[in-house]
């Protein structure tokens, strides 16, 4: 079954048991408003949801108890024991559809209209309810529908077997599991550093190794188990707006930025129901129809826009359209004519507040009611959802140009990508995701310039602001900051802003497990978590959109897109992003943005080159180092480009890393020169691209083969333990002693000593002492090439 | 109902924290500063891969000194959730409360008012029992 589908029908039974008990207290007092707004909801969740699955029947009933009730709400209608009644049997029936939904059977008629007709306030028909009630509801079922069930002509059948194997968890249990994997990944970190401290010691070493590969597969499991990514969610959207701009006459596209953002299950569970209501809100009241827009002087197809970005515990999903904006002054209106605020008190409101009116139960601007929207659920539900899970939304408009709601969604325990980076004295970490691009302030295409206090750079003929971090953090003042000696990495926020935030060093990337830090941490507004390095050390994870809210880096709605962007992103895909730099000779050259891991700074001392050899150290680890023939080495310190094939590393020696550029021209190739691809045209300059493949053949060490073969050799002869072995060793086998019991990969025979010696091996090579064919298999002993190639032929054929 | 307490020394003052709040008593050695907090918390540090938020006891009171001690003793405590370790001058034994905590006319002195729930009789003597919650949240709350 459809996993969306599933969703669907998991989420629905498990309202219908929460609703179970909101049933009978309501059949006991029909005018409690409060069990009214818990059962209106539910029909109108489910109401909603059938709106994106298609299933007219479904939505019909509830649409029609959705109808009921809000006549209630309003104050219309005085709920009664007739209207209980039938809005149970259409509840029952929905729970009964929804088996069948999940068991994949026609829903079946039922006689659904004359359960819509008991609705009807002067109806005075007896409901005939022919309801199955599954088995786990019959309690409640009893006890809130007793007329229901004496009428009941169905015996309750079982529940409809599962049609996909999976069971449902507490996700209390789940995050108490990946805590506590989370704490055992710092306590293997934690051993891994004393274990390095106290030296080698293969005893231990060895079920250390196994021990972190099953913790890290442990962790990726778990970790799955809880977290989807957005895509999974995003996925299901544009069905849906299409077909709500289509019963609404309206054209609207939808685009995505951050899909792969990883969220937890159950918190994408939470955001599906929101965020449709957000979709509908946005399309009915937001977008205008297409002549609308001609009008304003707008495409006539609508956007809408979904950013998601991680940031800690935090997750920000930002839900932009481009219509109309919210007509503040109607909200106002409504709010004083339902009585929900007085005009003085609205009069008292700043303009954020009187925007978040929206929010307010009971509110709807729609000039009439749609089968869409327009009920004035829509936005409390919204932000009831929202809150409940311990998040926040936020609302911001510009008359004519669109609105934006902000989702803050909590994210307690998570593992994520961070780039670890140095200010002051102190390492901090910055979620990667908002990280565009890091560029050295004292390149020679950054260029500084100042208006008033606040320092721009100019990078890509861009005017952006700079924030120091050691300034954010009070370690040194904006005037002391030697801007050109920092490192500037170019943030942009899930609101579109980019600054640029100045650091003192930018260390590596990896991925920190987040753990929420104390409140009084928390009120200073800078740090989202926290996080332990491998060495047990404590590191900050810096709350970036809160920096820049303070620092009044963000600019609010943004609803700029054009034709002439999309069609500049399309050309950007075609394009193969290298990294421009010079190399110890001066000469400009690229290479490929993802052979490159990262660019390490270290000094001259640590490269040590002999003859062919050329090594560095960075951290402790020694790599192969190329690029460095090209021209002599700096004195002090060496830029180093990291690349990485996937498997293995090596560094390359840069004068300078320059900048980063898109090839979008032909790469031409070039014969004389075996080092690179070839020459290309970047910024109308020819620019020979570094051949990835050239260098790793050329400079990776061979890959060990990870099983020696062993190989038996005659005893006793001096030919074969002065001539022989060292032939055979040179090749890659290991003799095989007298005391090794095991079979070995291989035995070498003499011809002329029989049968003897050959048992105990898998294969086996003859050799001959004549140099005639003597027509079996043999090798003649002198035949170098021909038991070389049996040799490798049999190793080959083993290690495979 | 003879409370236990865990002795200690805050500015020169015995004082004492429930015993049932105190999950260990560790020695401070690392503490990584956290730029932009306000004064009492000194930082983080970290404790069998879990990272506690150090609290300056002396300073969270709202005395103007902080803490000096030579072994940088503290105790670890969970509030709602959080680890937070109380650095105190001197950690002492574990006792018993005998008496209530109560009030004394005059009160204990500015910031003592605050932090502590009151004065308990101990076998040392008169001892003011600290609100580890008034603790983490420090001076500047209150006076906000």
């Amino acid at each position: 079954m459809d996993e969306l589908l599933a969703d669907f029908v998991a989420e629905t039974r498990e309202m219908l048991e929460q609703s179970g008990s909101e049933l009978v207290a309501w059949e006991a007092d029909p005018s409690d408003k409060k069990r009214i707004d818990t059962i209106f909801r539910f029909v109108h969740t489910v109401k909603g949801n059938c709106g994106f699955f298609d299933f007219p029947q479904l939505e019909k009933l509830s649409h029609a108890a959705e109808d009921a009730l809000a006549e209630c709400r309003a104050g219309r209608r005085e709920p009664d024991s007739a209207l209980v009644t039938a809005v149970l049997a259409i509840i029952d029936r929905i729970s009964e559809m929804t088996d069948a939904i999940e068991a994949g059977e026609e829903l079946g008629t039922g006689n659904d209209e004359a359960l819509i007709a008991a609705l009807d306030a002067d109806a005075e028909v007896e409901v005939q309810s022919d309801v199955a009630i599954i088995e786990e509801e019959i309690e409640v079922a009893a006890v809130s529908a007793p007329a229901n069930d004496t009428q009941a002509e169905a015996a309750p059948k079982a529940p409809a077997k599962g049609v996909q194997r999976s069971i449902r968890l507490p996700v209390d249990l789940l995050d108490e599991v990946m805590k506590g994997v989370s704490d055992m990944v710092l306590a293997r970190n934690d051993l891994a550093r004393r274990l390095r401290e106290a030296g080698e010691q293969p005893a231990i070493d060895g079920p250390f190794e196994r021990l972190s590969a099953i913790l890290a597969d442990v962790r990726t499991s778990i970790t799955r188990m809880r977290m989807q990514r957005l895509e999974h969610l995003f996925s299901s959207l544009p069905r849906l707006v299409r077909d709500l701009s289509n019963e609404l006459g309206k054209q609207v596209m939808v685009d995505f930025e951050g899909s792969e953002v990883e969220l937890d299950r159950e918190m994408i569970e939470m955001v599906r129901d929101p965020l449709t209501h957000i979709i509908r809100n946005a399309i009915d009241h937001g977008i205008e129809t297409p002549a609308e827009r001609l009008r304003n002087d707008k495409r006539e197809i609508g956007l809408l826009k979904f950013a998601a970005r991680q940031s800690g515990n935090q997750i920000s999903l930002v839900i932009t359209d481009d219509g109309n904006g919210i007509n503040v002054e109607r909200v106002c209106e409504k709010a004083i004519a339902n009585g929900l605020y007085s005009r003085s008190e609205i009069d008292k409101m700043s303009d954020k507040q009187r925007e978040n009116l929206i929010f307010e139960p009971g509110l709807s601007t729609a000039e009439k009611v749609s089968s869409v929207s327009g009920r004035g659920v829509g936005m409390d539900v919204v932000r009831s959802n929202i809150e409940r899970v311990g998040g926040s939304i936020e609302v911001s408009s510009k008359p004519g140009e669109g609105t934006s709601f902000h989702l803050q969604l909590p994210l307690t325990l998570s593992i994520i990508a961070a780039l670890t980076v140095g200010s002051g004295d102190q390492r901090y970490a910055i979620p990667r995701s908002y990280v565009e691009e890091i560029v050295f302030g004292n390149s020679s295409h950054v260029e500084f310039a100042q208006a008033g206090d606040r320092r721009l750079v100019t990078f890509r003929d861009k005017r952006v602001p700079c924030l120091s971090l050691g300034e954010v953090m009070g370690s040194e003042t904006n005037a002391e900051c030697d801007w050109t000696s920092k490192t500037l990495i170019l943030v942009r926020l899930a609101s579109d802003d980019v600054f640029a935030l100045a650091v003192d060093r930018v260390f590596d990337h990896e991925d920190v497990v987040v753990k929420p830090i104390a409140p009084a941490i928390m009120e200073t507004k800078l740090y989202a978590g926290t996080t332990l390095l491998d060495d047990g050390r404590p590191m900050m994870l810096i709350d970036l959109p809160s920096i820049a809210q303070m620092r009044g880096m963000v600019g609010g709605v943004r609803t700029k897109p054009t034709i002439a962007d999309k069609s500049e992103k399309v050309e950007k895909s075609r394009a193969v992003p290298v990294m421009l730099f010079a190399g110890l000779d001066g000469r400009h050259r690229a290479v490929r943005l993802e052979l490159v891991r990262r660019i390490d700074t270290i000094s001259r001392d640590a490269i040590d080159i002999e003859g062919d050899r050329a090594q560095a150290v960075i951290d402790g680890e020694i790599m192969t180092l190329a690029g460095h023939d090209t021209g002599p080495l700096p004195d002090g310190r060496c830029r180093l480009l990291r690349l990485s094939d996937g498997e293995h590393e090596l560094v390359y020696a840069v004068k300078e890393v320059l900048d980063a550029a898109d090839v979008t021209e032909d790469v031409v190739p070039s014969e004389a020169d075996t080092a690179i691809e070839g020459v290309t045209l970047i910024g109308g300059k020819p620019i020979p691209l570094l051949d990835g493949h050239a260098v790793f053949s050329r400079y990776r060490a061979t890959k060990k083969v990870e099983h020696t073969l062993t190989c038996r050799i005659p005893e006793g002869s001096e030919w074969a333990r002065t001539i022989l072995e060292p032939l055979v060793q040179a090749v890659g086998y290991r003799i095989a002693g007298d005391d090794d019991e095991v079979e070995a990969d291989l035995a070498i025979a003499l011809a002329e000593e029989g049968e003897v010696l050959t048992t105990g091996a898998r294969e086996v090579i003859r050799l001959r002492p004549e140099p005639e064919d003597a027509g079996d298999d043999t090798i003649y002993r002198y035949d170098r090439d021909g038991l070389l190639a049996a040799l490798k032929r049999i190793r080959t054929g083993r290690a495979a | 109902m003879n409370e236990l307490l865990l002795m200690c020394t805050i500015a020169g003052r015995r004082a004492a924290i429930p015993a049932i709040e105190v999950q260990s008593v560790i020695e401070v050695d690392n503490i990584t500063p956290i730029p932009g907090t306000p004064d009492f918390i000194l930082g983080l540090t970290a404790l069998r891969s879990q990272a506690l938020t150090v609290i300056d006891c002396a300073l969270a009171i709202g005395l103007e000194k902080a803490c000096t001690s030579r072994d940088q003793r503290a105790a670890v405590v969970d509030i709602d959730g959080h680890l937070y370790a109380l650095l105190v001058e001197e950690a002492h034994d574990v006792g018993e409360a005998k008496s209530e905590p109560v009030a004394v006319p005059g009160g204990f002195g500015e910031g003592w008012q605050r932090a502590a729930r009151g004065m308990v009789e101990t076998d040392g003597g008169p001892t003011l029992l600290v609100d580890i919650g008034q603790l983490v949240s420090g001076p500047l709350r209150q006076a906000a």
